[in-house]
């Protein structure tokens, strides 16, 4: 989840709630407010009734009684009673004595607030009832109602009108949340997007711009990391190319000079034998031969060991290209035709014109350490089948097999470790390699996202190596 | 022939000098790149093998330069440095040749050899392997009759002629077809597919058994022995 999502959802929803609990609870202190307000309303109203009757019945005593009929415009109800009698009434008061029963209490000026059900309506009702004389012979009741509908919509009326803004409140306050979030955290958004869109061996500074000290900062120290990952990235790059050139000089004056030896021996032996010795002579002596053949292992360790340097991952310079894998090949093979002749061997390569887009050196590479593989580890006049085929979901094989002994399948997984030569120490000897072709070649494919499968050749009866690469190509249009 | 030798590393230049010297090559030797610039002001040499990492001037920086002033003098680079970049950059440049150390000497003989026949001097216009004699000047192709045990010489087309010539110059590398046709027609000029095969097809009549081997799916080599 983003933090932005995060933020604004937990804001909105932290107020939402807080505002709702706290227009209830703002609610019920206001209805209860309101009920103590309409109660001290009807309170007030029933005083100010028996003090309008009590003076009027005061100058009026002799009159007859007759019930007055008051027309009430507002909401409320009333009724005085003098002896059991009603004196007067609002017109929307019934005749009969509004009570709950329990009236008319004899505990004479007590309040007796209650609810009742006349004129097809719920009232609020007060009852209260004067002693006029002190012998208590004359008891004034005053009883004043007045509807709770009118009552409970007034409040609610009210109360509404306060908490409505709230509620808009809460909408344009969830909006500016949004907008606030959402502009808070653009620098941090900008730099997620800038680092997101970098490829891994990218190490120049960010050019963001940030207002804010915290994201400065933190800018500022990405800067300083990617400086000091690019100038050891650089540093180690050209460690590999100083290495290589520093061992490939002295390597190729040592396969000089003993080329220079072999030739000068030639000509020594020419002139003191007076009888000719041949060149391949010379070249056959078990000591040329030794050296001849450790020379060319030191500088095939050299090359793998450089080679296994600069394909690996954190190395590899990634930019890849789209290039003829049928070209490529060609020029592989070509490259190895020398040892293959040596073993007169015979290779076939089966190939349409597909391009591949990759990491062309690294392909080559690849290549030559499966093909030389199947050079070494095939006998005397062996096969080698080199096939490209697309396949049906556009995937790109590359499968080489020999007709070599092949690799037990037990033995499949750990070829590809560093090192690791099938057979160990019994490995022959005099087939040159230090176990980190395959290596190199897993190095390579797992870069390019390709797999690797080892089998039985079904053709050849060797070993089998498929390299399924995913990438999407195209089929080269034929020029002629 | 002469040939101009910029490398820096002296135990290098030296051995090289010295195989050099004993296949007759008249060998000069700097160690640094502005010494070669200086030594090719002059047309005294034929051609130039260079090393790219120099000291004070990178080996493509000199190659640029001495290309810059139209010189058609042929040039092979020796170098560690082996990614494809920097080859595609070296033969980019006007290089001939390009050979990535450590190299077999004879391959540079090899290349030397096609150049040095490129530039026509006579005595090395003549090709020999296995019984077939390619003159490369007259435009002649002898064969060895082991009957009569004297030289045959055979009529080929021109075009056959020039495939001929391309395989024994380049004897013990692999030709691709591609690489064969771009050699028998110019720009524009229109291909039938199987010219090539067809022109084999009519050589190998004349030449000795397996004298052109054919890899299938690669191309077409003369083995060099």
């Amino acid at each position: 989840m983003s933090i932005r999502r995060y933020l604004v959802l937990t804001l909105f929803s932290v107020l939402t709630l807080i505002t709702f609990i706290a227009a209830i609870q703002g609610y019920k202190e206001s209805m209860s407010q309101a009920k103590e307000q309409f109660d001290q309303q009807l309170l007030d109203f029933a005083n100010t009734l028996h003090a309008v009757h009590h003076i009027s019945d005061l100058t009026l005593t002799t009159k007859p009684i007759k019930t007055a009929q008051v027309t009430q415009q507002g909401s409320f109800a009333f009724q005085i009673w003098q002896n059991q009698q009603l004196v007067v009434k609002s017109n929307n008061a019934p005749d009969h004595l509004i009570t709950n029963n329990k009236l008319i209490t004899k505990n004479h000026d007590e309040n007796n607030f209650f609810e009742i059900n006349f004129l097809q309506q719920r009232w609020r009702a007060l009852a209260k009832s004067h002693l006029i004389t002190q012998d208590g012979t004359s008891i004034v009741n005053v009883v004043v109602a007045q509807p709770l509908k009118t009552q409970f919509a007034l409040s609610q009326a009210l109360i509404l009108a306060a908490v409505t803004p709230m509620i808009v409140a809460i909408v344009i306050l969830s909006v500016l949340i949004f907008i606030i979030i959402t502009q808070g955290l653009k620098p941090l958004h900008q730099l997620r997007a800038e680092l997101g869109q970098r490829k891994s061996n990218d190490f120049s500074p960010l050019t963001l711009q940030v207002d804010n000290t915290e994201l400065a900062d933190v800018v500022v120290t990405l800067n300083q990391l990617f400086k000091r990952l690019d100038i050891a990235f650089q540093r180690e790059h050209h460690f590999a190319s100083d290495a290589a050139h520093e061992l490939k000089t002295p390597l190729s004056v040592l396969k000089i000079n003993t080329h220079n030896l072999i030739q000068d021996f030639a000509k020594r032996l020419a002139i003191n034998k007076k009888d000719l010795v041949s060149l391949i002579h010379i070249e056959g002596f078990a000591s040329i031969k030794a050296l001849t053949h450790s020379v060319d292992r030191m500088g095939h360790i050299i090359d793998q060991i450089l080679n296994l340097n600069r394909t690996n991952s954190s190395q590899m310079l990634t930019a890849s290209s789209c290039f003829n894998i049928n070209i490529l090949l060609q020029q592989v093979i070509s490259e190895l035709y020398r040892n293959i002749m040596l073993k007169e061997q015979t290779i076939e390569l089966e190939s349409e014109n597909l391009l591949l887009s990759a990491h062309e050196f690294s392909i080559h590479l690849l290549a030559v350490n499966l093909i030389s593989n199947a050079n070494k580890y095939t006998p005397i006049g062996g096969k080698i089948l080199v096939s490209v085929r697309q396949m049906e979901n556009k995937q790109i094989a590359l499968c080489i097999e020999d007709s070599g002994a092949g690799i037990d399948p037990q033995e499949y997984q750990r070829v590809f470790d560093r090192f690791y030569r099938v057979g160990g120490d019994q490995h022959d000897s005099s087939v040159i390699g230090c176990g980190l072709g395959l290596t190199i070649v897993k190095h390579i494919a797992d870069l390019h996202g390709a797999k690797i499968i080892l089998s039985r050749s079904s053709i050849l009866n060797g070993l089998k190596v498929d390299v399924i690469f995913p990438m999407l190509v195209e089929r080269e249009q034929e020029n002629d | 022939m002469r040939i101009l030798l910029v490398e820096d590393d002296l135990p290098l230049a030296t051995a090289l000098q010295q195989s050099l010297q004993t296949e007759g090559f008249v060998v000069n030797h700097v160690n640094n790149g502005s010494l070669a610039l200086n030594a090719l002001s002059t047309p005294d040499q034929d051609m130039l093998i260079l090393d790219l990492g120099l000291p004070d001037i990178d080996g493509l920086d000199v190659l640029k330069q001495l290309r810059d002033k139209k010189s058609t003098l042929p040039v092979i680079i020796l170098t560690a440095r082996d990614s494809i970049e920097s080859k595609v950059q070296g033969l980019d440049f006007g290089a001939d040749d390009y050979l990535v150390k450590p190299f077999e000497i004879q391959e540079l003989m090899a290349r030397l050899r096609v150049i040095e026949r490129r530039l026509g001097t006579a005595s090395s216009s003549l090709i020999c392997i296995a019984g077939v004699k390619l003159d490369t000047y007259a435009h002649k192709v002898f064969i060895f009759d082991e009957e009569s045990n004297q030289d045959i010489e055979i009529t080929l087309s021109k075009k056959e002629f020039m495939v001929l010539k391309a395989l024994m110059e380049n004897a013990g590398r692999i030709l691709s077809r591609e690489a064969i046709e771009s050699k028998l027609y110019h720009w524009g000029e229109e291909v039938l597919s199987n010219a090539v095969e067809v022109h084999i097809h009519k050589l190998r009549k004349y030449l000795p058994k397996k004298f052109i081997q054919n890899i299938r799916g690669v191309g077409y080599i003369i083995n060099s022995c």
